[in-house]
């Protein structure tokens, strides 16, 4: 099944990496530039019309943002997720509201939770989550969740924890 | 003819309010046509906190914006710092009402991706824990739903029923709400001894209060009257804007994740897909009381045909040290707001490199409620918006 | 009509009014489901500190608090919990590793304090400490492995009748699946006499870099391939896994890290090539452990180091005492020769007052280092113990490693019950077994089976080898008839320690056994010679009531400031323990020489 379906979108796009998971779930990279056409030819086409859920993955390392587009065809239910990696950097990617008026939630939450801009977008810049936010977008790696609840928030200084092995050197064997 | 005709909302409305040229609205505040008026966060019918910003024209809705981020608590990054089994106590916080989805389908994204395979008893013992979650969402629900309209008493009993299966989940788990029971690798403990009487004895009375609910809500002229007809979801909407379960079932559709891709043990259970081609509130309800009937149904004969005794747990590995693979999956389930998803990224290390979740409220309370709300009276918003079963916490995370 | 029905069918329900309310009258004493997650308790007696529940804690409402130390493997701390934190999802009682952590069904607590709500449990008193049900972890769920990774080993018959090495040692696989298992406590390390890092080297393996594994180890223990083998492991006794299941196999992964890093990449892996030479000089008596752990530590440190030895080979009991199907020579030398390697200059054959006097060393060099070890076999002295076939077994088993003849009777008595006693059996049974074909040889001992000093598995294993280990006898005469040994007449022992735990044993008289044999063993403990210190230094050094030798506990220093001791004739009989003390004198050494000549 899978098999022909890498065959049709081929012919058009290009596939740079399939992951297969099961019999059900598969995965494909494709290039920047046609994903948003390969998602549409999916859905078109292929009878994936129901769209599961777009999100994004930071790869830090890697200078890198994977889009996911998961999409789902009802009729022989299986569910290929369509990967494409785009620029960390003044990240940028094109709006695919014209096939799901409801993937524009999914944008304006990752223009706000990511940084990624959809251009075009219906109200991609508006306030989502969060409320006069003006620091890195929060769930950017290099966004330290822990370092910034300590230096926003009162700490309660009462923690006075002890490892067990050092403590066991501290008392019994101190000057070894 | 009636004096209150001219309120009426029988009749096309959708070419109102008009549009500029460009295609945006034509709503000019300073005109003083338009009112802004704000229902919520706080709503007896919505569990959690959720906010629709309505711009209103007499009584007539022209615009609705829906505002999260009341429970934003940044679930999915916070996951990203914790080693997999610390995310267990913490995904159940996604969904307060129905917390068993989040650590089931947690829990299935690492058993998949670490390679553990689980125990048919657990399998067993999942599948109980969810529907009994399902019964009591909808139990929860069908409270909110009445009270919305002014049924307060459908509303007490409801909790009361609902208590009695939150009584269930407390023997089972150890807790009313959070219940950690869905562990990686399987749950935490066997059904104690005597569960079985206990539930069914529970599930007698449910049914019983069951059929006063019947006659004071579904035989009701008053609640008829307010919600037939009202809040149609078209049939064509489902795609677009990404409707499911429930809402999408009423609307004529069959797709149920517990047919389709069968998950625990559903595979040996015999229900029905209820579905329903009115697609207005009350038929929405109506379905939602026939699941809940359904989940009944369901329970006992999970309750029936699960061994006793078995293994619950697999053997896993140290939790202090797993790590797993890099890879992703996805895997979703059935709750009672329809598909729940969760699509998990590993790197290779001992912390989840991304975790994402699909609730369905993200789609309905959102673009769905968005456009279902224009043209509406002021005084159905809270039926219609009630009527999507909508969990503001699975929105925003 | 339908309008008038669902007008009417909503008052069908008005029968409610005469319903029993449901509502529950004193919600504060509801009592919560057997199961219920509510306030904490510890057993604090069986709790050791090991900080389980607090690294899983996800919520960070667990503190490891300072308490009295209880008992050994007890890190003396206890966990504090901070219900402003706390979710109750008891996670921590799912991996408490000795189950004393558990939740009391209560569930309501009222204060006007809110700091109150931090306590710890059993510690500060609570009223549901006496509260029986409550979450505790189910039977059957384990959050990390209890169970020991199996080592291939030789069985019985394959072993029985040669001295190959008889544990084979993990593979990849196996050492990272034991290596799994660890919880990363520490409790560990402060049993270790030698403080080794272990939770570090073992998460080396699980990250499979061994040599890194390596240079952990080598910070405080120089014979690794050795103590991988036949370390007496005091870690594994307080490992806090063992507590409700086996404990790690903490000596064989540090078997496998050493086997798996080839002896010509040590030098390379432990950044030998860093060590700065000096030209303070030390001398050190005996290449046993603590001679070769000194020797490691200050020729790290850039001394000269001289080492003078008896025999004809280094290693001393692990050399000499210790069986080749413990510790293969060739994997003793592995360590042996890296030592000697580093510039260790060592001289074989030399006895101290024979070959070289005291004072050439005292002359001759900064320090000098006496670990000469216990090598004088002990006797029981019971009548017959002059017949020309009583033997030592820390003779016999010096030469079967020295490779030469000794009696092999048909029928032999081992005395004693020590891992020595183990040693020679095992080492004789399988002589017997490779001259006549069977094993004949019983073990006895004082001490029943249950209080026996040998190992385990020593025990088990020599059983299994054919020998006999029949424990709990106290000998009384070895019977003599033409000048040849019948046997052994032994009676009951009742009990070895007195009240106030001191060596006094009780026999029963009128319980009688007789082993028949022709050849009897003795292993009933070593003793020291240190004759050689001749009277000049020996009446100089400072000793206690009971004769021994005093030192510095931390720096072995003597009461001659040049003159230190060290293994075994200070510390008794045990590898790592002269290995831990080799390596804390030659940090008192290195200490004493900066302070005298600043």
């Amino acid at each position: 099944m899978f098999q022909k379906i890498i065959e049709k979108i081929n012919l058009k796009y290009p596939i740079d990496v399939v992951s297969k998971k099961s019999d059900k779930l598969m995965f494909l990279t494709v290039h920047k530039n046609t994903a948003v056409n390969t998602v549409q030819y999916l859905k078109d086409d292929l009878g994936f019309k129901h769209l599961v859920l777009l999100t994004a993955v930071d790869f830090l390392e890697q200078g890198k943002f994977q889009l996911t587009y998961l999409l789902n065809n009802p009729d022989i239910k299986i569910d290929i997720g369509v990967r494409v990696l785009i620029e960390r950097e003044s990240a940028t990617m094109e709006s695919a509201h014209s096939l799901w008026p409801t993937i524009a939630t999914y944008q304006r939450e990752l223009r706000e939770m990511f940084g990624i801009d959809f251009p075009d977008s219906p109200g991609v810049n508006d306030e989502f989550i969060l409320e006069g936010w003006n620091n890195t977008p929060p769930y950017r790696r290099d966004f330290d969740t822990k370092a910034f609840a300590a230096n926003f928030y009162h700490q309660r200084n009462s923690r006075e924890n002890n490892d067990p092995s050092a403590h066991m050197k501290k008392n019994l064997y101190p000057n070894e | 003819m009636n004096k209150f005709e001219k309120f009426s909302f029988d009749g096309d409305r959708t070419a109102y309010p008009n549009k500029k040229a460009d295609g945006s609205l034509d709503i000019d505040l300073s005109s003083h046509k338009y009112i802004k008026v704000w229902q919520g966060p706080n709503h007896p019918g919505i569990t959690g906190n959720m906010a629709v910003e309505l711009t209103v024209c007499g009584d007539e809705v022209v615009e609705a914006k829906t505002h999260v981020g009341y429970l934003h608590r940044g679930f999915e990054k916070l996951m990203e710092r914790r080693r997999y089994i610390q995310n267990c106590p913490l995904v159940c916080r996604v969904s307060v009402p129905e917390p068993d989805y989040n650590e089931f389908n947690y829990s299935t994204c690492v058993e998949n991706l670490a390679g553990i395979s689980v125990p048919d008893k657990a399998l067993w013992l999942r599948t109980l824990a969810l529907e009994m979650a399902r019964l009591q969402g909808y139990l929860m629900w069908i409270g909110g739903a009445a009270g919305t309209l002014g049924f307060g008493t459908v509303g007490q009993w409801s909790n009361y029923l609902r208590d009695l299966v939150l009584d269930r989940f407390e023997e089972l788990t150890g807790g009313r709400i959070y219940h950690i029971y869905i562990l990686i690798g399987g749950v935490r403990n066997d059904i104690p001894v005597g569960f079985k009487q206990r539930m069914l004895d529970n599930l007698r009375e449910i049914e019983g209060f069951m059929k006063d609910i019947r006659k004071v809500l579904f035989d009701n002229y008053v609640f008829k009257k307010r919600t037939i007809g009202l809040g149609i979801i078209e049939p064509e909407w489902i795609y677009p804007y990404g409707i499911v379960g429930p809402n999408a079932r009423a609307a004529g559709s069959l797709n149920d994740v517990r047919k389709d891709y069968p998950y625990g043990k559903y595979s040996e259970l015999d229900f029905e897909v209820k579905t329903s081609k009115q697609s207005d509130i009350y038929a929405r309800a109506y379905l939602r009381y026939e699941e809940l009937l359904t989940d009944i149904d369901l329970i006992k004969q999970i309750l029936d045909k699960m061994p006793d005794g078995g293994e619950f747990m697999a053997n896993i590995p140290n939790v202090f040290n797993l790590e797993i693979p890099a890879g992703e999956t996805y895997v979703r389930s059935e709750c009672t707001r329809g598909e729940y998803g969760y699509y998990m990224v590993s790197d290779g290390s001992g912390f989840p490199r991304r975790v994402n979740v699909r609730g369905p409220s993200y789609t309905h309370a959102v673009a769905l409620l968005e456009r279902m709300l224009i043209n509406a009276n002021i005084a159905d918003v809270a039926q219609i918006m009630v009527s999507l079963h909508t969990y503001p916490p699975e929105i925003e995370r | 009509m339908g309008i008038i029905k669902d007008i009417v069918s909503p008052f069908a329900v008005w029968k409610h009014f005469f319903k029993e309310p449901v509502t529950i009258k004193d919600p504060l004493n509801r009592i919560a489901a057997p199961r219920y997650r509510g306030f904490h308790q510890n057993d604090i007696s069986q709790c050791i500190g090991c900080g389980t529940c607090e690294a899983i804690c996800e919520n960070e409402a667990i503190d490891l608090v300072a308490v009295a130390q209880t008992k050994n493997g007890d890190s003396g701390l206890r966990p504090r919990v901070d219900y402003g934190r706390c979710c109750w999802c008891a996670l921590c009682v799912d991996v408490c590793t000795t189950g004393s952590l558990k939740l009391s069904n209560a569930y309501t607590w009222v204060d006007t304090d809110g700091d109150n709500f931090r306590f710890t449990p059993g510690i500060d008193l609570k009223p549901w400490d006496s509260l029986k049900d409550g979450y505790t972890k189910a039977k059957g769920l384990e959050l990390y492995p209890l169970e020991r990774m199996p080592m291939q080993h030789l069985h019985a018959h394959q072993r029985d009748n040669s001295f190959i090495e008889i544990m084979k040692g993990y593979s990849k696989e196996e050492a990272m699946a034991e290596a799994d298992r660890c919880v990363s406590c520490g409790i560990c390390v402060a049993a270790c006499p030698a403080h080794m890092g272990i939770p570090e080297y073992i998460k080396a393996i699980r990250e499979d870099n061994l040599e890194k594994g390596l240079q952990i180890m080598y910070q405080t223990n120089p014979l690794v391939e050795i103590c991988g083998r036949i370390c007496t492991h005091k870690c594994e006794t307080v490992c806090s896994v063992g507590h409700r299941g086996e404990p790690l196999s903490i000596r064989w992964l540090k078997r496998y890290i050493a086997d798996q890093v080839p002896a010509t990449d040590y030098y390379r892996v432990l950044n030998q090539d860093k060590v700065e030479k000096n030209s303070r000089k030390v001398a050190i008596v005996g290449a046993g452990p603590a001679g070769l752990s000194a020797a490691y530590y200050l020729s790290k440190l850039g001394y000269q180091i001289t080492i003078f030895e008896k025999l004809a080979q280094a290693g001393g009991m692990m050399r000499y005492g210790i069986p080749e199907y413990r510790l293969p020579y060739d994997q003793l030398d592995k360590d042996i020769n890296y030592i000697l390697s580093l510039g260790v200059e060592i001289n074989y054959n030399t006895t101290i007052g024979t070959n070289v006097t005291m004072d050439e060393l005292h002359a001759n060099f900064d320090i000098v280092y006496v670990a000469t070890g216990l090598h004088e076999g002990r006797s029981t002295r019971i009548p017959g113990t002059e017949h020309a076939n009583v033997y030592q077994a820390i003779e016999l088993l010096r030469k079967i490693t020295e490779n030469k003849p000794i009696e092999v009777a048909e029928k032999i008595v081992v005395i004693g019950g020590g891992n020595v006693a183990m040693d020679i059996t095992r080492s004789l049974a399988r002589l017997q077994k490779q001259k006549y074909g069977k094993v004949q040889t019983i073990a006895t001992s004082l001490e029943t089976e249950d209080i026996m000093p040998a190992d385990r598995e020593e025990v088990i294993e020599a059983r299994e080898e054919g020998a006999i280990i029949n424990p709990g006898w106290g000998p009384r005469e070895i019977k003599i008839l033409n000048n040849k040994i019948q046997g052994l007449k032994v009676v009951q022992c009742i009990s070895v320690f007195d009240e106030n735990k001191r060596f006094n044993p009780k026999f029963d008289e009128s319980v009688e056994n007789f082993f028949e044999a022709d050849m009897i063993v003795e292993s009933i403990g070593q003793g020291m010679n240190l004759s050689f210190l001749t009277e000049k230094y020996a009446e100089q050094l400072e000793k206690d009531s009971r004769g021994r030798i005093l030192v510095d506990t931390l720096t072995y220093q003597s009461s001659l400031p040049w003159l230190f001791f060290g293994g075994d004739i200070i510390e008794g009989p045990d590898v790592i323990h002269s290995v831990a003390n080799g390596h804390k004198a030659a940090k008192g050494i290195d200490n004493y020489l900066n302070s005298i000549q600043k």
